[in-house]
Order: C-alpha cells, then sequence, then structure tokens
C-alpha cells in the first residue's frame, strides 16, 4: 500500500511515516501544507491519503477541503481524515461527498497501532473508519420515542461498531461474541429501526451514519 | 521658588495669554456674529446661518478646548435636514455656554492678552533707556511720563524695568490662572453631558477589552492546540510504536508502555474538553451562525434556527451565546417535554440578543441544579441579564442579552 501525508506538525509527519514504514507501508511523500498534497496526487499515485484537517495557513479546514478536492481529480481516492478533535458537522461533510473509502479519526488513535492500521486497510479499500467519539455525538441527544432507546446495551454497541465501519467479524472480535451473534443482533436492531436489511458491506455502514445523523 | 523659575512661569503665562488673545480677537466678532444670526432667526431668515455658524464656534471652541486639553463634548451631530440640524445646533446642551465662552474670554482675553505683550514690552523699553538716551541725538525719549533729559533720569531706566517686570511677575501667573478657570469653567463637558462621555468611554474600554480577551482566547487555543496536544499525540504515537518494536518482550514491559499511552490519551481527553471550554473550535471554524445551526441539528427536539446576519462578534461574546444556547437546548431536551423549539439571534444596538423558545409544559425556574442558574450567571458575567417566562402550560421563553461592545 502506498500512502501519502499531509501534517504540518512536523514531529507527528515524521513520526507518521516513521510508523508506516515499519508496518511496510511505502510512503510516497510526506508534505506540510494543502498545495503540496495536491500536486503530489497529481504527480503519484496513492492509494491512500492521510491528511490533518488544520493546516496551513489558517489552520481552519484546509486539510479536509484539500481531501474533497483531491477527490474530485482522482474520484474514489481513499481518504483518511487526521484531527486533534471531531465533530459530527465534519463527518457528515466528508461522508456527503460519496462516503465511500472515507475515514475520520482522531489523530491520537494512531496510537493504538493495530487498529490504526486496521482502520487504514479498511478505508484503503473503500471501506469506512469513523472515530468512535463521533458516533458517541451521534448517538447522545436522541429524542424521546426514538426507536434507539427500544435497543438493548448490547445492540447498541454493535451499532456503534458498525457505524464506525467495522466488519461482523471485527464486532465479534470486540465484543469477544461469536459472528453468529453479531448477525443475530444486527438483524434486531435494523427491525427496531425500521432499515432495510442490507449486505454486511460499506452501504450498511452508511445506512447506519444515515439514520444516526437523520 | 528660584528666580529662574519664577521669570519662566511669568513667561509662560505671558505666552499663554498671549496666545489667548488670538482666540479673544476672533471671539469678540463671532460673539456679534452670533447675536446677529440670532436676531435674524427671531425673523425667521436668520435660520439657514445657525449650524455653519454654530460649526464655527465648535471650532474656536475646539481650539481652546485643544489648547487646556479639555475632551471635546460629545455633540449633536449637525448633519440632516434643516430643522434637524437647527435643533441640532440650539439644543445641544454645550451650544449656550460656548457662546458666553465667547463673550467671556473675548473681553478678558484680549485685555489680558495686551497686558501680557504690553507689561515686557515696557520692561525692554524701560531697561534700555540709558541706550536710547545715549545713542542718536534727538528728541529725548520719556518714561513713566517724564522726559529723560539727563544721565540721572536716563540711569533710573532699568529700575523701572524691573518694576515692571515686578508687576508682571505678580499679575500674569494670576491672570493667566484666571482665564484657564473661566474657559475650563465654560467649555468643560458638565453633569448629563460628562456621564454620557463616560458612557461612551465605559462602552469603548469594555469592547477594547473583549477584543483583547477575544485574542487571548485564540492564543490559548492555539497554544495548546498546535504545541500541547500534537506534542501529546506524539507522545501517544511513539509509545505505540514503542509497544509494537517491543514484540518479544515480556508482558509485562510491554504493559509499561500501554500504561504511559493510556495516560497520555487520558491527558489528551481532558485537554480537548479544556479547549472546548475556552472556545469551542467550531466557533472558530464555522463563525456563530454555523455553530448555532450545528447545535439545533443536534438538538433533540427539533429546533430551528433564526439569525439575522451581523458581523463576527467577540470571541467570547461569541463563545458565551454559544453555551447559552447549548445549555438551553440541553434543557428543554431533558425538561421541557416540548414538540419543537427556536433558536433566535440577533444584534440590537450593542446587545446581542439570544432567545430559545419552546412549546413544551412551562413552569420553569432559575434555581438550584437547573442549567438556567449558569445561563444567568455567564449572562452577568459579561453585563448581560436573563429573563424567563414560563406560565404554566407554555410556551416557554428564555431571552438573554449579552452586551458585545459594538
Amino acid at each position: 500500500m502506498r500512502v501519502v501525508i499531509a501534517e504540518d506538525d512536523a514531529l507527528l509527519r515524521e513520526g507518521l511515516a516513521l510508523l508506516l514504514a515499519a508496518e511496510g507501508i511505502e510512503v510516497l511523500d510526506a508534505v506540510d501544507n494543502a498545495a503540496d498534497l495536491l500536486a503530489a496526487v497529481s504527480a503519484e499515485t496513492p492509494d491512500v491519503l492521510i491528511v490533518d484537517v488544520r493546516l496551513p495557513p489558517d489552520f481552519r479546514d484546509e486539510g479536509l477541503r484539500a481531501a474533497i478536492e483531491a477527490r474530485r481529480t482522482r474520484p474514489g481516492l481513499p481518504v483518511l481524515v487526521l484531527s486533534s478533535y471531531v465533530e459530527d458537522t465534519y463527518a457528515s461533510a466528508l461522508l456527503s461527498e460519496g462516503g465511500v473509502g472515507v475515514g475520520y479519526l482522531l489523530k491520537e488513535r494512531v496510537g493504538k497501532v493495530q487498529s490504526f492500521l486496521d482502520a487504514l486497510h479498511r478505508v484503503a479499500d473503500g471501506g469506512t473508519a469513523i472515530d468512535p467519539e463521533v458516533i458517541a455525538q451521534l448517538l447522545v441527544r436522541r429524542r424521546a420515542g426514538d426507536p434507539l432507546h427500544a435497543l438493548t446495551a448490547r445492540e447498541r454497541e454493535v451499532l456503534a461498531l458498525m457505524a464506525e465501519g467495522l466488519s461482523n467479524t471485527d464486532i465479534g472480535v470486540r465484543l469477544v461474541i461469536s459472528e453468529g451473534a453479531v448477525n443475530k443482533h444486527i438483524r434486531n436492531i435494523f427491525a427496531k429501526l425500521g432499515l432495510q436489511p442490507s449486505d454486511s458491506g460499506h452501504r450498511r455502514v452508511l445506512a447506519v451514519l444515515a439514520y444516526l445523523r437523520a | 521658588m528660584s528666580a529662574m523659575k519664577v521669570l519662566t512661569a511669568t513667561r509662560d503665562a505671558a505666552l499663554f495669554l498671549m496666545s489667548g488673545a488670538g482666540a479673544a480677537l476672533l471671539a469678540l466678532p463671532l460673539f456679534w456674529l452670533v447675536g446677529c444670526v440670532a436676531l435674524l432667526s427671531l425673523a425667521g431668515v436668520g435660520l439657514p446661518l445657525i449650524p455653519p455658524v454654530t460649526r464655527l464656534v465648535r471650532r474656536l471652541a475646539g481650539w481652546q478646548r485643544r489648547r487646556l486639553g479639555i475632551r471635546v463634548p460629545p455633540y449633536l451631530p449637525l448633519e440632516g435636514t434643516l430643522p434637524v440640524r437647527v435643533r441640532a445646533a440650539v439644543g445641544d446642551p454645550a451650544t449656550p455656554r460656548e457662546v458666553l465662552w465667547l463673550l467671556a474670554h473675548g473681553l478678558t482675553g484680549s485685555v489680558l492678552g495686551f497686558l501680557a505683550l504690553g507689561l515686557p514690552l515696557a520692561a525692554l523699553n524701560a531697561a534700555t533707556l540709558p541706550l536710547w538716551w545715549w545713542l542718536p541725538p534727538g528728541s529725548p525719549p520719556s518714561v513713566l511720563g517724564y522726559a529723560v533729559d539727563s544721565w540721572p533720569t536716563a540711569l533710573t531706566g532699568p529700575f523701572v524695568a524691573a518694576a515692571y517686570v515686578g508687576v508682571a511677575r505678580l499679575v500674569l501667573p494670576n491672570a493667566a490662572v484666571l482665564s484657564e478657570r473661566l474657559s475650563r469653567r465654560l467649555l468643560e463637558p458638565v453633569g448629563r453631558v460628562r456621564l454620557a462621555q463616560q458612557v461612551a468611554m465605559l462602552t469603548a474600554a469594555r469592547a477594547s477589552a473583549l477584543e483583547a480577551h477575544a485574542q487571548e482566547l485564540r492564543r490559548i487555543e492555539r497554544t495548546l492546540h498546535d504545541g500541547t496536544q500534537n506534542r501529546l499525540v506524539a507522545v501517544v504515537m511513539h509509545l505505540g510504536m514503542l509497544e509494537r518494536a517491543l514484540g518479544a518482550a515480556p508482558e509485562s514491559t510491554r504493559q509499561l508502555a500501554v500504561r504511559a499511552q493510556d495516560a497520555a490519551s487520558d491527558a489528551l481527553v481532558n485537554l480537548r474538553d479544556a479547549i472546548r471550554a475556552i472556545h469551542p473550535p467550531v466557533l472558530t471554524e464555522h463563525g456563530l451562525d454555523g455553530a448555532l445551526a450545528a447545535l439545533a441539528a443536534r438538538s433533540p427536539v427539533p429546533c430551528v434556527v433564526e439569525v439575522a446576519g451581523f458581523p463576527r462578534l467577540p470571541a467570547a461574546v461569541e463563545a458565551a451565546a454559544y453555551f447559552t444556547a447549548a445549555e438551553a437546548l440541553t434543557n428543554v431536551a431533558r425538561h421541557s417535554r416540548a414538540g419543537k423549539a427556536a433558536l433566535r439571534v440577533h444584534l440590537d444596538g450593542g446587545l446581542l440578543i439570544v432567545e430559545i423558545e419552546d412549546d413544551g409544559v412551562g413552569g420553569a425556574r432559575s434555581g438550584a441544579g437547573s442549567g438556567l442558574t449558569g445561563i444567568d450567571h455567564r449572562a452577568a458575567a459579561f453585563g448581560g441579564r436573563s429573563t424567563l417566562t414560563s406560565p404554566p402550560g407554555g410556551p416557554t421563553v428564555l431571552t438573554v442579552e449579552l452586551p458585545c461592545g459594538l
């Protein structure tokens, strides 16, 4: 897998490149601003971009906008956006751009190397990786009478992991339950929320996210 | 006081009076002009002349104010249609006082200025008397009314000069003080005028304090975000790499790396909460209206947002408005059993008005434990206030006014 990194903080940029190289991932380029990122995207052929939301000059959402721009030149180019904090509104901005091969994680998730690599691979393969923090923001503040309140605690856990973009297998591993049990929970969730039971692919994640964002 | 100091004070007083005489020479004709315009106005034809003449008066008074370091009163502006301008000119509390000053300063200023010029000249004349006597022959000079026709009389000159200087020393500083006091009495803003000026000054002071505060908030937020936070993320990241590099090491050793990592992660969570409390990043990026829209979108009770367009406000005010709206919407969700809510924000003069209305059960009270107390305190901290109307059965309307130094 070949990646291009855009991160303005030198320590983080080099650390990230080092981490990926140690895991056998090829870092084509590591840049510190949006313009260089777009140049790298057109000059090289990365499989996935890792982009910090805040980049110079204004340190607002230049990275996010550059990522969306890069996906316009190379449709479907997987992008994993890293941020110091997460807002469900930004997640919506990313997902509304198609939502295929999109990740949005807190920067510090990089520290849990294995799950970070899993997320990176998932995104590179056209999947989704949404930070648990975003899902938590989406899950709080539901109105009274919301079907979500009908879910059991375990079903809510499964829903959250599903929304993060995890596969049934991964959910089973995470919750230490069998894949069959996961499937049963998911059927119940879809029934309670009134969603069409769809295949276990990426569309399912989008359906769940769309439900949560509605 | 040394002789030198006394002489300097006398010289300064003389110069002050002489320049004051300049204004006095203009003030007298201007006073008569004002009088003529007043008479003509009684007949009706002088009205259009009032604004320009008032402008002249303000200018001359302004010159004197600058000399004395007196603040300009908050004049009613001479703008708009003729009736408006005439009313502003005549109705301004400063106008009659300035006209009176024209007369008072015109009379005293020219006399005192004459004195301030005359005494030194007379002293000079007397002091150089022997020279006049000795130099060219001709008609004899005179001093104090007697003709100088001999050396003894000529040598009285310096003594007479000393007397002039003595008189100047006694008279001029006191005259300068009196002249200044007279001008101050008439030109300084009084009573409610001074009060209005203080209000204006305080408003300006609050605006600059808010602006300074806003810059400070942004600086803190940037330092925490781009400095502290990134460093901590780097720590977490490198500990993660260390943990993997330890691979074959004993479980207990790897656990150390994991524990260090968890501690750093906790610190990051705390830091994020702190940054959010200082100044929510969403405000920086989307402005108050964007942040409020995001809040409403997340509200469990369906909420419409009405934001009248206004410029970016001081960061502290935006943050206060944001937190107020967030707390109010949380309250609505928790207690109101409302079906819908509305969040309205607009600017009224220098006040940012945040209004949250719901169609719930009503009967809300501000008291211990309710989020309304927090909202009260936040508004009070900004010199604003919050009012709550919540009759049983609803609707509940919470209005918060935040002065924003505009």
